[in-house]
């Protein structure tokens, strides 16, 4: 353990340090060039994403008018379009990293001069970042021109847009930790049908992706608003829909700070002790 | 020192077996590898052969560092594979026949793009190599195809140029002419020796294709039950068992086979008769002589025993 400490701590020159993350750079241009092939599955995508925030804010509006609630209806609606939006960063495993595990492809990057928790760690976030970007922007936009009970809102300042790409991004190393624990449990067990559903479960009721975590009864919201699934993508949309306060933001990123790096430490710890027992069976 | 040293290398794996009508499991423990040592020198290609399940691959495995062994050292230019995996695996190449190190989607062009900055290679050195591998492997005409576009011979002869990209000392193949057709076997096997006469690659082969080893290899190990059971030259190995020889022969009428000396065996199909003699024994004119005196011979050839046949026996003999 020790050991691993001071390798984290050792100084690097600038120059080191872009020589050392140039090969993960390269993995978010592979993905780039992967995402960019399958345009057809994006536009797929796109279309189903789009839908299901229509529905949902048909949902939404037939809700208020029955019975209003504290939350204003706009922002509600702008909540429900940044989770459709961001819906793909989301999802806690992927079936194509999951397949080199079952597969036995991992001895290949067991073979490459890369820490594997890194590589896989970047691999994770290329896929969410490429590929969530590529269909937010355009549904974002489409979201912007829809009129007004229909449409997303601005964010509600100067600050709170900053704040919020803080947070996304925070959100987004977030869950790359979380992806690389599932991972690591796929290793050990082989079959990622039970931890991906588990994850899933958790995630969507957690996250806000079933009911926006702002409709939760109060005393409720207490507790989730401390999970790690809460900083994903609820913590930064209530920054950007002006809910918190400006203390209230520094405060969330303190929490998906501390639950960053928790995961991280938590994931690298098990992949550590993965290697030392890895199995690569048959041929 | 060796380049290569593996002393008393030991790996056991726990099997679970299910028992038939029960959800219980049994326990059991095999010795892929019990006691296993060789040397291997630089610029050294040596075949590893020994039937399924007898340890080759979990040796590569080891050797390259994915794997940690149970008892035993092995060592590769000074360092220990497992415990100095970052380092030591920026020196070798490896190349496991059935899967795939290149990115499923893109064309290989991309994926050596990414191969260059994980082992670092510099552009200038990765573009001069790249050519002479294209150049060497036929890639020019798929390099810029998907993956999966390409039939298994084009995927082999890319996954060896990605393998072979950052120029490593050492390269691992586990049978990487599975499946693959003649010309490209051939093609394969003639690029595999250039690259080890020209860059000194020392090279470790696994394979159950004779041919393969019977072209590119001075020296074979044999393994089998976790064992080393030869190591040294192929011919010697072969002469052990290269006792017997065959006469096809054809008579231009119908004609019964005269008595034949102790240790021969005829067979007869579709008119023809093989004949397997030993010719320590007695030699083949005389033998040819002894035919003729039964009648004309339409047809005569002579046939070596298959290296197929001789190594089925040399398992068979090793009860493997």
């Amino acid at each position: 353990m020790m050991n691993l400490c001071i390798r984290f701590l050792r100084p690097l020159s600038p120059h080191s340090l872009l020589r050392r993350l140039k090969p993960y750079f390269s993995v978010f241009m592979m993905r780039f060039r992967i995402e960019t092939q399958y345009r057809g599955a994006a536009l797929g995508g796109i279309i189903t994403q789009v839908f299901f925030g229509l529905m949902l804010i048909a949902l939404y509006t037939t809700l208020y008018q029955s019975a209003p609630q504290t939350v204003p209806l706009a922002q509600t609606v702008t909540y429900v379009w940044l989770q459709q939006s961001c819906f793909r960063m989301l999802l806690s495993t992927d079936s194509e990293l999951m397949q080199t595990v079952r597969t036995g492809g991992m001895a290949y990057e067991m073979c490459r001069p890369l820490s594997p928790y890194g590589f896989y760690y970047t691999r994770a976030m290329a896929q969410k970042l490429v590929g969530s970007t590529l269909r937010a922007v355009p549904m974002l936009l489409i979201a912007f021109l829809l009129p007004a009970p229909w449409g997303i809102s601005l964010p509600a300042g100067v600050w709170q847009l900053g704040m919020f790409l803080l947070a996304l991004f925070m959100g987004l190393l977030c869950t790359c930790a979380m992806s690389n624990i599932a991972m690591a449990f796929t290793i050990r067990s082989l079959d990622n049908s039970g931890i991906t559903s588990a994850m899933n479960l958790l995630l969507v009721t957690f996250c806000g992706n079933l009911l926006p975590l702002t409709l939760f009864p109060d005393k409720w919201q207490k507790f989730i608003r401390l999970t790690p699934y809460a900083q994903l993508l609820d913590a930064p949309i209530r920054i950007y829909t002006g809910e918190y306060t400006f203390m209230q933001s520094i405060e969330t990123i303190g929490i998906q700070v501390f639950w960053t790096c928790a995961l991280i430490a938590l994931g690298y710890f098990m992949w550590h002790r993965n290697q030392k027992h890895m199995i690569v069976q048959g041929g | 020192m060796p380049y290569i040293q593996v002393t008393s290398l030991q790996k056991s794996f726990t099997l679970r077996k299910k028992r038939p009508h029960s959800f219980r499991r049994d326990k059991e423990t095999v010795h892929a590898l019990s006691d296993v040592s060789f040397s291997i020198d630089k610029g050294e290609l040596v075949g590893y052969i020994g039937p399924n399940g007898a340890g080759k691959s979990t040796t590569v495995k080891i050797l390259s560092g994915i794997l940690t062994p149970d008892g035993g050292s092995a060592t590769v230019n000074g360092r220990i594979p497992w415990l100095e995996r970052k380092e030591h695996v920026r020196h070798i190449g490896v190349v496991f026949g059935q899967r795939t190190q290149l990115w499923w989607d893109v064309a290989p062009m991309d994926s050596y793009k990414l191969l260059r900055d994980i082992y670092r290679v510099p552009e200038e050195q990765w573009k001069k190599r790249l050519g002479e591998l294209s150049e060497a492997l036929a890639l020019e005409d798929f390099i810029r195809t998907p993956l999966r576009q390409l039939s298994l011979g084009q995927r082999m002869r890319a996954e060896l140029c990605g393998s072979l990209l950052h120029s490593p000392e050492l390269l691992f193949l586990d049978e990487p002419t599975i499946g693959l057709d003649a010309v490209s076997k051939l093609k394969l096997r003639e690029f595999l020796k250039e690259e080890n006469a020209r860059n000194k690659t020392t090279i470790l082969l696994t394979t159950h294709d004779m041919d393969d080893i019977q072209e590119l290899c001075s020296r074979v190990c044999v393994l089998g039950h976790g064992k080393l059971l030869f190591d040294g030259h192929l011919r010697d190995l072969l002469s052990r068992y290269d006792t017997l020889q065959f006469l096809n022969i054809r008579y231009a009428s119908p004609a019964l086979l005269p008595a034949l000396p102790e240790g021969c065996a005829a067979t007869h199909r579709d008119g023809a008769w093989q004949i397997a003699y030993d010719p320590q024994k007695i030699q083949t004119p005389t033998l040819i002589q002894l035919l003729q005196s039964a009648g004309t011979l339409s047809e005569l050839s002579a046939e070596k025993q298959s290296i197929d046949h001789m190594i089925a026996r040399m398992y068979e003999e090793m009860h493997l």
